[in-house]
């Protein structure tokens, strides 16, 4: 074997091992991003079982408990921010992401009851917003308004906004959906329960808020 | 990912050719081409200097020639005009005189025939080709000397690197003349050079008039003599101390200018009179591997430039419409927080061009060490990492586009 022909055999070898040594790490990744978001999940899951255990033992709403309340809301939303990093980075498509995505659409429709339950048994009025939206192909604008929700989230950090994926296949976010009278036509929105479909623009989104909502105060009892 | 996977096959192979690279340069050959010993013979030598409006560099270059470490009677300069309208006369005038320097006069024809016209004024054993906007180390002679003891050699290259690198793409040529000095010294180790540049390359002279001597070659006489020489059957070495300084393009448009020369030339050059040399197994390495892969590169790198504008303006035009309406502060300004590695965009296409480039910035660490050249290569690595890829495909485009149209471009201008 001639000294070309052997190095070519061994720049081969090379760049096969190199190629398989990055999927393995990316691969790697991956599984680590869905253990991590398992794990959040996990705890989400604890804290609100917790929560409901509490409404349970007391018989009564457990008002003091209302700031670690708002705490679960913000990690369910760092979480919702992880699990559509992973779906882009996985595909639509992948089960363990489906998987992900039907556990945290559960977690988020408890959040929402325990929310209410809280706001009518403690008298706070929080302002709350169920976002409904397609990755399907036939919504264009939900891109648009799902980042426009991102901000509205980041800048006032009272607002509870839950994200939910319209197609997803899970018993309980159908029922919700149908309990809820929310319509096929995306993206949509129920604010404070009130209902509107379609974006145009951040201004007109604003505009759906009650008044007084949109502060980066705390909102105040009533 | 659709875009990303057209660029695949072209990650692996530019992965694949450097890895090819690096087993080379470790294989014997190479090794004991670092090794060299010192020459048994002293050759008489020429070295040419053609020259076409070169007043501003000529004198540098014709001293750095007188000060190599060359016994004098046996070194001559011979200096060409090959019909200059600047001060080049005035400028050769001053070494009139000069007992190894000969200074020859001629209309203007081109720089293969000035260096044909420097061929039939000399006698002696090898000839040199020196570029008038090039330096060359005192010992550089010496280097090359010893690789004609092979009988089979009939021309050897120098080690390449800018001369004193003022901007940035002045640095990240330099990076890249450094790369190429890693590339030029383990191709020449199993015989795959196709390029027998301007600044310092010799021959031997018997050879040069055996077979014709230099021709236009598509404004690329070196690349043509090299792949002549190749297909008769000739070696081309390599001394990777014969350290030479070449001038470059300080701006965009002057590189481009003078890269779509080089790049039109070797496609035309091998894609018309040498077609031959590709993929025919007579011409080894070369035939099989360089010149096939050489053409894939000019291709490749086209396609991966489209591949990561697409990319690029796809996901920009994305993140535009999504943030219409939305605060600038938010919406364009990053979000401090600490590091996350949940966010690490470490794709299978990022991590493929992470370890090509740094591969890539291995070997023009390597080239800095074989040729021993002084300096700093770091801001060189850095102008390369984040300039070089994209630059380099508007003279692929441009070259590509003017052979498919069959555009011939004037020297300079």
């Amino acid at each position: 074997m001639s000294l070309v022909t052997r190095n070519v055999i061994i720049a081969f070898g090379i760049t096969i091992v190199l190629a398989g040594t990055i999927a393995y790490v990316v691969n790697y990744l991956n599984n680590a991003r869905i253990a991590e978001l398992s794990t959040i999940e996990d705890q989400i899951s604890i804290d609100t079982l917790s929560l409901d255990t509490q409404f349970s033992l007391l018989e009564t709403a457990p008002c003091d408990t209302a700031a670690s309340s708002s705490a679960l809301t913000s990690t369910l939303a760092d979480l919702g921010t992880r699990l559509s990093y992973a779906e882009n980075q996985l595909g639509t498509d992948n089960a363990q992401v489906v998987r992900l995505k039907q556990q945290y659409s559960l977690l988020e429709i408890r959040d929402y009851l325990i929310t209410k339950q809280l706001a009518t048994a403690c008298g706070e009025k929080p302002t709350t917003v169920l976002y409904f939206y397609s990755n399907a192909g036939d919504c264009a604008d939900c891109d648009k308004a799902g980042y426009a929700l991102s901000y509205l989230r980041n800048t006032y950090p009272n607002l509870r906004v839950y994200s939910f994926d319209y197609n997803l296949e899970l018993g309980a976010l159908q029922t919700f959906i149908a309990v809820m009278k929310v319509k096929n036509d995306l993206p949509a929105f129920v604010i404070n329960g009130k209902h509107s479909y379609g974006f145009t623009s951040l201004d007109d989104l604003e505009k759906l808020f009650p008044k007084g909502s949109l502060a980066t105060s705390t909102p105040s009892k009533s | 990912m659709g875009y990303e996977m057209l660029a695949y096959p072209f990650l692996f192979l530019a992965i694949f050719f450097e890895s090819f690279v690096l087993v080379t340069f470790l294989s014997k050959p190479a090794r004991a081409a670092r090794s060299r010993a010192s020459a048994t013979t002293t050759p008489s030598v020429a070295v040419i200097v053609p020259c076409w409006n070169e007043a501003g560099t000529v004198a540098a270059t014709c001293e750095s020639l007188l000060a190599l470490d060359y016994p004098k009677e046996l070194l001559e300069i011979i200096l060409v005009d090959d019909g200059s309208t600047d001060a080049t006369p005035q400028a050769m005038a001053r070494f009139a005189d000069h007992p190894q320097v000969r200074i020859l006069r001629k209309e203007n024809g081109g720089k293969h025939t000035a260096l044909n016209a420097g061929i039939a004024m000399t006698g002696a054993e090898l000839v040199g080709c020196l570029d008038a906007d090039s330096f060359v180390d005192s010992a550089a002679l010496r280097e090359i000397i010893p690789c004609f003891e092979n009988p089979k050699v009939a021309a050897v290259t120098a080690a390449m690197s800018i001369h004193e690198p003022g901007n940035l793409l002045q640095h990240m040529q330099n990076a890249e003349y450094t790369f190429g000095i890693t590339l030029r010294h383990t191709l020449a180790s199993i015989n795959g050079l196709y390029v027998t540049p301007g600044p310092f390359s010799f021959y031997r002279r018997a050879v040069v008039l055996e077979l014709g001597g230099f021709r236009h070659g598509h404004q690329t006489e070196d690349m043509e003599m090299a792949l002549r020489l190749q297909r008769e059957g000739y070696a081309i070495e390599n001394a990777p101390l014969a350290r030479v300084y070449t001038k470059s393009p300080s701006t965009l448009l002057g590189l481009v200018k003078q890269r779509t020369r080089w790049t039109s030339g070797f496609l035309r050059n091998v894609l018309g009179e040498y077609r031959g040399l590709v993929g025919t197994r007579k011409y080894g390495v070369l035939g099989m591997l360089i010149l096939p892969t050489s053409i894939l590169a000019v291709g490749s790198s086209i396609l991966l430039f489209v591949v990561m504008l697409a990319t690029l303006g796809h996901s920009l035009i994305t993140a535009l419409q999504v943030r219409v309406g939305i605060p600038v502060t938010y919406a364009f300004l990053p979000h401090p927080g600490a590091f996350d590695w949940f966010y690490l965009p470490a794709s299978f296409y990022t991590l493929l061009g992470v370890v090509t480039l740094l591969t890539s910035l291995s070997l023009i660490v390597i080239g800095k060490r074989v040729s021993e050249t002084p300096g700093n290569i770091g801001l060189g690595l850095l102008a390369y990492s984040f300039l070089y890829g994209l630059i380099v495909p508007l003279w692929l485009i441009r070259a590509t586009a003017d052979v498919t149209v069959g555009k011939n471009r004037q020297w300079r201008g």
